[in-house]
């Protein structure tokens, strides 16, 4: 069985926001509030002359064990066999508690009044319902054989997607190699989204 | 891999989802405390009646604050249907839910035979028509008879509902100050306490009878052992959240430098009422003021303690 995963380089990502904005117009976001599926952030690490600039980008983990989904009431946010987390727009009531879950700050309101915004900012909206959003690593399109639009469109090569179970994918081989490593593991949320570390590289 | 932190409070769950998590505690452990003194202490329909109404009002405003917060108020009928329990036994939403609607109703119910025999009540106009139908009548003297099932079935789901409002929030791993078991305990000890005092209230201000003098007392000593307890916690949080994680370190540095939480809940929501309610249950008071002055003061502090604590939570973000 297929289990998603994505590897995030942060030395090669050069925090073009590309993915942002690729991903933005793939899922129809409510940017106008500054709310995104997958975020860049622009950190400034040391001091004086050794300072270091860090792209960080962030989503959904997908985790194996997702606390938004042991808390969710209605089961509206529930899990794929291949790993993708996903949220039922028809049945979630907006209770918030998947937010307030979240270690990793993936999810965000969508509510009526962004709907009629997202109207008119993307003419035809894909959702009719507010909801507690998030990344669904792009799972429309993994059905038709795309990778995800932060994937596909990350000039830095930045972001790489493969299937954990594949002993022969590139992703599965820098998990199982330690190379890339999971965010706050010691929380128990098993994540699906792993980082290749640049300060060691930089010195 | 080498991450630098950024330690952030959430706006999700603000004041309002204080005032359900207070209210829900609060209306929940006053209707099982009104109804295990009925069964079990004296039988007192009076303070049925008045427990039962301000417990049953209560939770729903407490879930009214919760409804009015939601996104999509429409999807809200997933989580009344009782069968969620089925689909999602593992949220505690919804076994809160289920525990306030549940609540609700044996509440109303166990006050029933009591109501359909006041006169005050028989006398509203809408209330008084309604108690004299003859299926609600039919149904009250059917409460009546199995008045200790009903009073037990309300008393576990009024228990049910005071832990949940602490295992709510202890199901958010994400948060050192929440996801640890002495959130449910703290939640609970304080959801009686504030029931107490409201009923203390009940009993000094509005039903003032001579013969309740007795069951006053024993509710001071109640709630006197009750603000011991969330001392004790509370003392020990302190110490948990000195030497814990970085998170932790931050709700430490928030809560315990914070006037509001020092003065306010601490001092004057606990360490005064509990000087004069000690000072009644040893020597007593010469006027009610001092006991009603406490209780108030508990009541305020049970809702600082929910503002706080969900004001505090620090979530570690690794970027």
């Amino acid at each position: 069985m297929t289990r998603y995963a994505m590897v995030i380089d942060l030395n090669t990502c050069v925090g073009c926001n590309a993915c942002m904005a690729a991903c933005a117009m793939e899922n129809q976001t409510p940017v106008w509030k500054d709310r995104w599926r997958t975020y860049v952030h622009d950190k400034e690490i040391g001091t004086a002359e050794e300072v270091h600039r860090r792209f960080f980008p962030r989503l959904c983990n997908h985790c194996d064990n997702p606390p938004c989904l042991t808390v969710c009431p209605t089961g509206a946010t529930y899990q794929l066999d291949n790993g993708i987390v996903l949220v039922d727009d028809e049945l979630c009531m907006g209770c918030r508690a998947c937010a307030m879950a979240c270690p990793y700050d993936a999810r965000y309101e969508v509510t009526f009044a962004d709907i009629e915004r997202g109207r008119d900012f993307y003419g035809d909206l894909q959702r009719e319902r507010p909801s507690m959003d998030k990344c669904t690593f792009c799972a429309h399109r993994l059905e038709q054989g795309l990778e995800p639009a932060c994937v596909q469109t990350c000039v830095g090569s930045a972001r790489m997607f493969g299937d954990l179970h594949d002993p022969e994918d590139p992703v599965a081989r820098l998990v199982a190699s330690g190379v890339a490593r999971p965010l706050l593991s010691h929380l128990g949320t098993r994540p699906n989204v792993y980082y290749i570390g640049d300060l060691k590289r930089r010195g | 891999m080498d991450v630098t932190m950024t330690y952030a409070t959430q706006d999700y769950w603000t004041w309002w989802i204080a005032v359900y998590l207070y209210l829900g505690g609060l209306g929940a452990a006053t209707l099982t405390v009104t109804f295990l003194t009925d069964l079990y202490l004296k039988r007192h329909p009076c303070l049925v009646m008045w427990g039962a109404i301000s417990g049953v009002v209560m939770l729903g405003l407490g879930s009214a604050m919760l409804f009015l917060h939601l996104l999509d108020h429409v999807a809200v009928f997933s989580v009344i249907n009782p069968l969620v329990l089925f689909r999602k036994p593992d949220a505690w939403i919804a076994w809160g839910t289920q525990f306030i609607i549940w609540m609700m109703w044996w509440g109303v119910l166990y006050a029933l035979p009591y109501m359909a025999r006041s006169e005050a009540f028989l006398r509203l106009p809408l209330v008084g028509a309604l108690l004299r139908m003859r299926w609600i009548a039919a149904l009250a003297r059917c409460c009546e008879r199995y008045h200790k099932v009903v009073g037990w079935l309300a008393t576990v789901n009024g228990i049910g509902t005071a832990v949940y409002t602490g295992l709510l929030l202890q199901s958010f791993p994400a948060v050192a100050l929440w996801h640890n078991p002495g959130v449910p305990l703290l939640f609970t000890v304080s959801a009686f306490s504030t029931a107490m005092a409201y009923l203390l209230l009940v009993l000094h201000v509005v039903v003032r009878r001579e013969e309740d003098h007795g069951l006053r007392v024993f509710y001071e000593r109640l709630d006197l052992m009750l603000i011991a307890a969330e001392l004790v916690i509370l003392f020990s949080f302190f110490h948990y959240m000195r030497a814990g994680s970085e998170s932790l370190y931050r709700s430490f540095e928030l809560l315990w430098n914070d006037w509001g939480w020092l003065v306010g809940f601490i001092g004057f929501g606990l360490l005064v009422p509990f000087a004069l309610e000690l000072k009644g249950v040893l020597r007593g008071w010469g006027s009610r003021m001092p006991i009603v002055a406490a209780s108030v003061l508990v009541l305020v502090g049970g809702y600082l303690l929910r503002h706080y604590f969900l004001a505090a939570g620090f979530y570690a973000h690794p970027w």
